[in-house]
């Protein structure tokens, strides 16, 4: 089903393949642009200031105005740079963001391509993007860049792995790797009940997938600023902030059909695109503040920390979450909804109250209190 | 968990408290009255002349000596409106050297140089360094204008 | 650096150079790095960027005109920077401060630690990789103590309040009132920070057993202040070599067990606690009248030959003033013994051995002033 409703009665499916990517680029770059516009207004508000009000009425034209300051940049590029590692790293970042935008439906009629394994498309493109990362910190030729690029490169591949498996416990309960096929099978509960365990696992993969607090070390820190995207200047640093946004987008939209039920739940499909769009977006956005929020909330963690969580924390559950599935599907017991909801529930708790398993916060002795007067006085 | 819980529902909390941005240069803030800006020299409106006689006492006492002073013999004494038998010539003071340490106010034995306390003392922004030391008439025209009435005397 | 042969590869460990500008506070201070993939290996600290000749300078003032370069010297601390100089002048010359200057200069003293405490939770949190919120919050606490400080001094940043024997000006009438007002403010802010950082998991597995620092290695460098008390060290020159009225307040004295970084962020948040206990006694006692200099206080200050040295308990630590005076009005030699360049000492063994993001933490708990370690 190529993209319905602005046809324009072209009646050739390359040339309407080729409008809906038109419309659909030109759609995400304006809405990246306007998340940043959103993420710094919501992150002013939780730090108790204004955002930007000056450009424009409440600033919405900052955007554009960033745009602009970025374009007519001086495009610096390092004598030392590596000419092939450096140049194509950006697009290594850019274009796998904006292929998994294909693969989408956002609603009922309205999708690019109908894959039939458009879950395992968009897992795969997504995990694309590491090359890039890993060509930006080795081609500029910095220390930093090189740190920013290594650390990256290991963040996203760990993270990847639970991300992945979570998303295999859900289609082993769907019977299918569908993104469509995922939604229509939620008409009358979304997957979240089922599969709590499962969406935990997902929000925490994804929050460092996108390389967001806490787990922005690539990015951000690197010990000064920047990290891999040191030497990027101008437009090439914005395409970098826009990846990360349409990623933002990507990860939202996965999370929203996949585990909240999409555009199907809970009125499903006859109520007509406008409604099934509003559901969408309000899912999405859901998933968009908690990240925002997250985001200005939490320190970051270690690199060493943040390896180990993935690593001993997130993948054991991941694969307990996926035995669980594999259990009820086997031995079918009847109630299997029930059965399914308390075991991942569980589950779910066992994770949230066993958090940091790898840096296991022993209990620690209070902080003792010396009265000021003197007889209370002792050296060490 | 719960402390990162916590964490997230004190941002929460904070995003409906009222921002503490004021949004300047359109909104100014107030100030205090003993605000201390820059020095200003005070104008005395009975004998039409500044209090200032010269005497270098401030001159003397500041830290970082940003100031010069020349005194000169007061023609209105000669005529017997003023008491003052001397009158202040030229005083200059560097602004870019000031530490606005109020010791030269503290100093004065005439009352006669003050602290501006009003925006108008502290948005002096210069493009040239130089232009930062002020004159006589400078120093007295605030005063000269009624625009200011500093806190802290003496 | 290190090169070993494996398998025909140099491995080599690579220097860093942590430069003089920071995205965090902490002032001009250059740090090189030697890293060996995460772990430092070694830590040279560079400074001096802001060396401004104070000590020489504060030679050709007098006793007056020197207060308003102590402040700069500790630019968080400035009433403890005063205070100390106060002091050692008031030491020398005999002089006796009325109670009432006494009262309200510990009142200003305990508030500056308030203010200085906020800046160190703000920074700190960004430090630790928040993306400003600890900073914006601690900000607008100190914000409403800046506030008290213009109504009574002037300005918001160099106050040049104190005076050898006294105040400089009397406060205004509605002083009371409005500390009181700033401190219930403030209450909110600490709790705000309190629960955004303290139980946090993150926050708690990025600072716990992180440059770990056992007492006798803290005395040895001779740390002061909050990160000897995180050490286990329960000396505080407030109780054990009192100055000004404080033997007249009772509060308490926060000692920490382990040492490492969270133990300093906790030490800290709880003497927070106990200044506001401290100046709300102090409101109290505050007499209603008085004077605020002694009746027969020279014109001139001019101290008699000889030599004092006078110390008080700033934010980060001891800060003290050794003063040598030939007589007149100047002094001869003025030194400024300042906590943060005695605390930096002990940066290199604190890293060596930690991993490098470590390093950003470490130093942020260290809460050093950069004019004061260059002065």
């Amino acid at each position: 089903m190529l993209l319905a409703a602005p046809s324009f009665g072209i009646s050739q499916p390359a040339v309407r393949a080729l409008l809906a990517l038109i419309v659909i680029t030109m759609v995400m770059t304006v809405a990246v642009a306007y998340a940043t516009w959103y993420e710094r207004k919501i992150i002013a508000r939780i730090q108790q200031r204004l955002g930007p009000t000056r450009t424009g009425p409440f600033g919405l034209v900052q955007p554009i105005a960033d745009m602009l300051k970025l374009l007519v940049k001086e495009d610096l590029r390092p004598a030392d740079a590596d000419p092939v590692a450096w140049e194509l790293a950006v697009f290594g970042i850019f274009v796998p963001a904006f292929l998994a935008v294909v693969a989408v439906p956002f609603t009922a009629d309205w999708l690019v391509s109908s894959l039939p394994l458009s879950l395992l498309y968009l897992l795969a493109v997504s995990g694309l993007s590491f090359i890039g990362f890993l060509m930006a910190g080795w081609g500029s030729n910095s220390k930093y860049a090189l740190l920013g690029g290594m650390r990256a490169a290991a963040q996203l591949i760990s993270y990847e792995i639970p991300l992945i498996l979570a998303m295999i416990g859900v289609v082993m309960v769907t019977r299918s790797a569908d993104v469509y096929s995922i939604i229509l099978f939620q008409d009358r509960v979304p997957l979240i009940v089922w599969q709590p365990l499962g969406f935990l696992i997902f929000l925490t993969a994804s929050i460092a997938e996108l390389e967001r607090q806490p787990f922005d070390i690539p990015t951000g820190e690197s010990e000064v600023a920047g990290g891999v995207f040191i030497e990027f200047s101008g437009i090439r640093w914005s395409m970098f902030q826009l990846t990360s946004y349409v990623n933002m987008y990507v990860f939202s939209l996965l999370g929203a059909f996949v585990f909240l039920g999409g555009w199907e739940w809970p009125f499903g499909r006859d109520v007509g695109w406008g409604y099934q769009l509003l559901l969408t977006s309000a899912k999405m956005s859901l998933f968009i503040v908690f990240y925002l929020w997250a985001r200005a909330t939490f320190p970051r963690l270690r690199v060493d920390q943040l390896m180990s969580y993935a690593w001993k924390v997130l993948i054991p559950f991941a694969l307990v979450q996926i035995f669980l599935n594999g259990l009820f599907i086997v031995y079918d017991p009847p109630y299997v909804d029930a059965f399914l909801l308390v075991s991942s529930g569980l589950g779910a708790a066992a994770l949230v109250t066993l958090v940091y398993q790898s840096v296991r916060v022993k209990p620690r002795l209070p902080l003792q209190m010396f009265s000021n007067t003197v007889e209370a006085r002792s050296v060490v | 968990m719960l402390g990162i819980l916590r964490s997230m529902g004190v941002t929460a909390r904070a995003v409906f408290r009222r921002p503490a941005t004021i949004q300047y240069p359109t909104v100014h803030r107030e100030i205090a009255n003993r605000d201390r800006a820059f020095p200003i020299l005070i104008w005395d409106e009975e004998h039409d002349e500044p209090f200032c006689t010269g005497c270098h006492a401030c001159e003397r006492a500041c830290p970082v000596e940003c100031m010069t002073v020349v005194m000169k013999d007061n023609p209105k004494h000669a005529t017997g409106e003023s008491k003052r038998r001397k009158i202040i010539d030229e005083f200059w003071i560097d602004y870019g050297r000031c530490m606005r340490c109020n010791i030269c106010v503290e100093v004065c034995n005439f009352e006669a140089i003050g602290m501006n306390n009003t925006w108008a003392g502290h948005e002096l922004s210069r493009y040239d360094r130089s232009e930062l030391v002020m004159d006589l008439d400078r120093l007295l025209s605030q005063s000269k204008a009624k625009k200011v009435e500093p806190g802290l005397r003496a | 650096m290190v090169a070993e042969h494996e398998q025909g590869l140099d491995i080599v460990d690579m220097p860093i150079n942590m430069g003089p500008q920071h995205p965090s506070t902490h002032g001009v201070f250059r740090m090189v790095l030697v890293i060996s993939g995460e772990k430092v290996v070694d830590v040279t600290p560079h400074i001096g960027y802001m060396h401004r000749g104070g000590e020489k300078l504060m030679e050709a003032m007098d006793y007056r005109q020197g207060i308003g370069y102590a402040d700069r010297t500790e630019y968080l601390a400035q009433f403890s920077a005063e205070l100390g100089y106060c002091l050692a002048v008031e030491k020398l010359m005999g002089i006796e401060v009325p109670e009432r200057a006494e009262y309200i200069r510990i009142i200003l003293t305990e508030l500056n630690r308030l203010s200085s405490h906020f800046m160190f939770m703000g920074a700190f949190g960004i430090d630790s990789g928040l993306f400003g919120t600890s900073f914006t919050y601690a900000f607008r606490e100190r914000e409403y103590i800046q506030d008290v400080f213009e109504e009574v001094s002037g300005d918001r940043l160099m106050y040049a309040y104190f005076r050898v024997g006294g105040l400089a000006w009397e406060v205004t009438d509605n002083f009371t009132q409005r500390v009181h007002e700033v401190l219930k403010k403030t209450q909110k802010g600490i709790k705000d920070l309190d629960d955004l950082l303290t139980k946090n998991e993150i926050f708690m597995a990025r600072c716990q057993n992180i440059g770990a620092f056992t007492a006798d290695r803290a005395i040895a460098y001779g740390l002061s202040g909050p990160l000897l008390r995180a050490s286990g060290v329960n000396w505080d020159l407030r109780r054990d070599e009192p100055y000004s009225i404080y033997p007249r307040f009772t509060f308490q004295i926060p000692v920490g067990n382990y040492g490492d970084v969270y133990d300093r962020y906790l030490v800290r948040l709880e003497e927070m606690r106990q200044s506001v206990s401290i100046i709300e006694q102090a409101l109290e006692k505050l007499p209603p009248e008085g004077p605020i200099v002694p009746e027969k206080m020279p014109r001139r200050l001019r101290t008699p030959p000889g030599e004092v040295y006078a110390k008080v308990e700033s934010p980060r630590g001891e800060w003290g003033v050794y003063l040598v005076s030939k007589g007149g009005d100047k002094p001869y030699r003025l030194k400024m013994r300042s906590p943060s360049f005695c605390n930096l000492s002990a940066l290199r063994e604190m890293t060596v051995g930690q991993f490098l993001a470590d390093a950003v933490m470490i130093l942020g708990s260290m809460d050093i002033v950069l004019c004061d370690v260059d002065r």
